[in-house]
């Protein structure tokens, strides 16, 4: 694994761009394997990119501790591989759209996989960060260890913020001994059964890591101990299910490939039935993806549910913002000149009238 | 110590909210002077009893009107002083507040009052087949809403993690006096994650008053260990050793052999007296897996040099082996009259270290110190045991306590894994943080909470404190090494 660190070349880009206040601020990239999946002009070309590709590698990790300290640049995949070695992966599955998917890029995003409502969510797996913030500062939060209250949990909160209130440099990231043996089977369901189904996951859920229904057949993913899982599959029956789980989680699946797909986020085991395009039914009903649908029915018929559309490819939307004022001042506070990613900041965080299309 | 009587807030919240729920008479606010650290105290000008949000919206306004300090207290059970009041503040109690609003099975979620005790939601949830899982040591008392503040751990998390783990919304009043909902029955929101910021606050960015909690099925079978050992070296080795081999106990405790004999006398668990350590864990979930990681754990422990390894046969041996942990805290009461528990966590890796460097600490400053911990995540529980009748007892308590904690940000830990900085902590910030860092907070705080009324100097040092403490700490060094 390539092992380089450019922090300080990355410090001091963001403190030249704070030096010329009339710039165009600062764009983050990496991998360059999401910004196609998200709404809000990524790649402006006229924007100056800071480019974090080059600042990877290890600065920590030791099996027995369960923790992987690592630059923000480096792909996932070489991580995944590392940890393998040790009977080792991430304690929350993460999406790599592409081979070059990044660390920082995951965080970021904030993404989560198949096995979210089983485990942990990215989120959940944070313990801590450094980053250079707005003022140009590197500053380091959280730490190495399993459980830590000391100041504002200022990590966890860089997940998902898409890089609006800082450069990420580093992450620790919490990590889980991989499940023994794993198997995947399929059921012909009708839809309306599926709440039926969800009542049965529930007793299987140690096991149980995806369960995602596509054209008509449910598909369940367990892991654990090979004789717990054979016992759960004996009882369980059905097929064995040929749905590739990674591709699920990567969003590779050939469901994904469309020029219109969105996320419909639901309590659990909501009964949703899109009235637009065609659906895939993951997380027990609480994430319904829809392609080819129009979005802003599909918007309508989400509030009903009291759930929130994603759009990762079409004409963006606006996210409901229901804490606007908050967003605006900690923005303010890591970013006070408005560097990073303003185009993202505005798309997802800002909420304001201007108009987050692309 | 100021008379609330007169001040004109007061008369305000008397007015706005019933009278008999704003107390200000000297021995109507006694009551509330500290939490469960009482080397803090203070009384607050005034204490109001909230029974509902707009109690909450209406006493967070009346002090942003008046520029007075806001402290909010849950159950009291807090262990480093973030509730303890202000004698120029108001002290608001959501302990009332503690109705279990509803409760989906379907949803695995249940929604209460900040002031719910953390245990009752379990044993309401029962019924349906599902808990609560985070369960720190005072949870028989402990509020939801306190345990939001501080992002409350327990012998559990190790496996089904902390409350920030287990909460999936909140309602909470901002300083300006505005209710708003964070995060919600999705497992993904829109926005920045505002629910990771708001827990382990410690009441700092608003007041929390509604908690929406994630429960969990409770696991089909449990089982649990103890395992003696002649060293606490060989006890932590043996804690590294089970995560090695890949199993993820539901808990591992250990204790090492003040804490053992002061349980053992206290409520007769039959622990091994003549141990060095013990360790406690529980495996739990299926069946099938449980008899699995059952064999690795022996085994573990057999090669890590257990003495003897028992395993529990009855839910009763269970129940006590368990109760025996729960009440080492009281149970270390009987043997001094007072005691001082702190809250670092390490790597676990370093855990026989940390314990020796504070075997060493103590000798330093003639005071025992017993050891009952949360070893699997690495979360020490050092309990100085002192008598504060002694003259400089409490300054070397203090003392100790700072080179232990100053100690597990040394090998790569942190000051407090679950009990939160409140006051005691303050001053290690200081070691843990740089300015810039804590500059970055304060940028938090600020922004969320300009007039910093909501529980001031708690959590956050001011950098003017951090450079102080540094420079006292640098001198205490130095004639030390002298």
């Amino acid at each position: 694994m390539a092992e380089h660190d450019i922090s300080a070349e990355l410090q001091r880009s963001v403190q030249l761009a704070l030096a010329n206040p009339a710039g165009k601020g600062l764009r983050i990239r990496s991998g360059n394997t999401r910004g196609h999946l998200l709404p809000g002009d990524v790649t402006d070309e006229a924007i100056p990119a800071l480019d974090t590709g080059r600042h990877t590698g290890v600065i920590h990790y030791q099996p027995d501790e369960l923790v992987l300290r690592a630059r923000s640049g480096t792909p996932l995949a070489e991580l995944e591989s590392l940890l393998a070695e040790h009977g080792q992966e991430f304690a929350a599955a993460i999406p790599q759209p592409g081979r070059a998917s990044t660390l920082g890029g995951a965080i970021a995003c904030g993404w989560d996989g198949p096995a979210r409502p089983y485990g942990m969510s990215l989120r959940d797996t944070v313990l801590g960060c450094r980053m250079v913030n707005g003022r140009g500062d590197s500053v380091n939060f959280g730490g190495q260890v399993m459980k830590n209250v000391a100041g504002y949990d200022l990590a966890r909160l860089q997940v998902g913020a898409l890089g609006t209130l800082g450069l990420l440099l580093d992450v620790s990231l919490r990590l889980l001994p991989r499940p023994e043996f794993s198997v995947s089977r399929v059921f012909a369901v009708p839809e309306q059964q599926l709440p039926e189904w969800w009542g049965r996951t529930r007793a299987l859920r140690p096991l149980l890591r995806g369960t995602c229904y596509l054209e008509g057949l449910l598909h369940l993913r367990l892991c654990g101990r090979e004789r717990a899982v054979k016992a759960a599959m004996a009882s369980l029956g059905g097929e064995e299910s040929a749905l590739d789980w990674r591709a699920l989680g990567d969003l590779r699946h050939p469901f994904f490939c469309t020029d219109q797909l969105a996320c419909v986020n639901l309590p659990p085991q909501s009964a949703f039935r899109p009235a637009t395009g065609s659906s895939m039914v993951e997380w027990e009903g609480a994430r319904v993806w829809v392609r080819d649908g129009d979005h802003v029915q599909l918007q309508q018929q989400a509030r009903e549910h009291n759930g929130f559309v994603e759009v990762f490819r079409g004409k963006a939307m606006r996210l409901p913002a229901p804490a606007r004022e908050w967003q605006r001042r900690l923005r303010n506070a890591f970013d006070p000149e408005g560097l990073f990613n303003r185009a993202l900041y505005t798309a997802h965080f800002h909420g304001s009238e201007a108009d987050p299309c692309r | 110590m100021t008379e609330g009587q007169g001040a004109p807030i007061v008369t305000e919240l008397r007015r706005a909210i019933s009278a008999g729920r704003v107390l200000d008479r000297r021995e109507q606010v006694a009551p509330f002077e500290c939490d469960a650290l009482p080397v803090y105290c203070e009384r607050p000008l005034a204490v109001v009893l909230a029974r509902n949000e707009e109690d909450v919206v209406t006493t967070v306004r009346l002090c942003r009107q008046h520029s007075v300090p806001l402290v909010t207290r849950g159950a009291g059970t807090g262990l480093s002083a973030g509730a303890k009041p202000y004698g120029r503040g108001v002290l608001l109690v959501t302990a009332p507040m503690s109705e279990i609003l509803s409760l989906s099975p379907e949803r695995m979620t249940a929604r209460v009052q900040p002031g719910a005790i953390n245990e009752h939601i379990s044993r309401a949830a029962a019924a349906h087949g599902l808990y609560y899982a985070p369960d720190p040591s005072s949870q028989i008392a402990c509020s939801i809403g306190g345990n939001v503040a501080e992002n409350a751990g327990g012998v559990h998390c190790l496996k089904y993690g902390v409350t920030v783990h287990n909460v999936v919304a909140l309602r909470i009043v901002t300083i300006e006096g505005d209710v708003m909902a964070v995060g919600g029955d999705t497992l993904s929101h829109p926005g920045y994650d505002l629910l990771a910021l708001v827990h382990g606050s410690e009441g700092c960015l608003g007041v929390v008053t509604e908690v929406t909690v994630r429960l969990t099925p409770l696991p089909a079978q449990t089982r649990t260990l103890m395992a003696d050992f002649a060293s606490i070296r060989a006890a932590s080795d043996a804690v590294s050793g089970i995560v090695r081999a890949g199993v993820i106990p539901a808990a591992m405790e250990m204790m090492d052999a003040l804490a053992i004999s002061a349980t053992e006398e206290f409520c007769h668990a039959g622990y091994a007296l003549d141990a060095a350590a013990i360790l406690i864990i529980d495996l739990d979930g299926d069946p099938d897996e449980v008899a699995a990681e059952l064999a690795l754990v022996r085994e573990v422990l057999r090669y890590s040099g257990a003495t003897r390894v028992q395993l529990a046969d009855s839910e009763t041996q269970r129940a006590l082996w368990w109760k025996g942990r729960k009440s080492a805290f009281p149970a270390i009461g009987r043997l001094s009259p007072d005691y001082y528990c702190i809250d670092g966590t390490v790597p676990r890796h370093r855990i026989g270290d940390v314990l020796e460097a504070i075997d060493a600490f103590s000798h330093r400053y003639n005071l025992r110190v017993a050891n009952v911990f949360h070893a699997g995540d690495g979360n020490l529980h050092p309990i100085i045991m002192f008598d504060s009748r002694e003259v400089d007892a409490l300054d070397r308590v203090e003392l100790l306590a700072a080179d232990i904690l100053e100690y597990c940000i040394e090998v790569g830990g942190t000051i407090t894994g679950e009990h939160g900085v409140g006051m005691e902590k303050i001053n290690q910030m200081a070691v843990q943080f740089s300015d810039l860092e804590i500059a970055q907070f304060l940028a938090v705080k600020q922004a969320l909470d300009p007039k910093g009324l909501l529980n001031p100097d708690k959590l956050i040092p001011t950098l003017a404190h951090c450079q102080e403490y540094r420079a006292i700490r640098e001198r205490r060094r130095e004639s030390s090494d002298g």
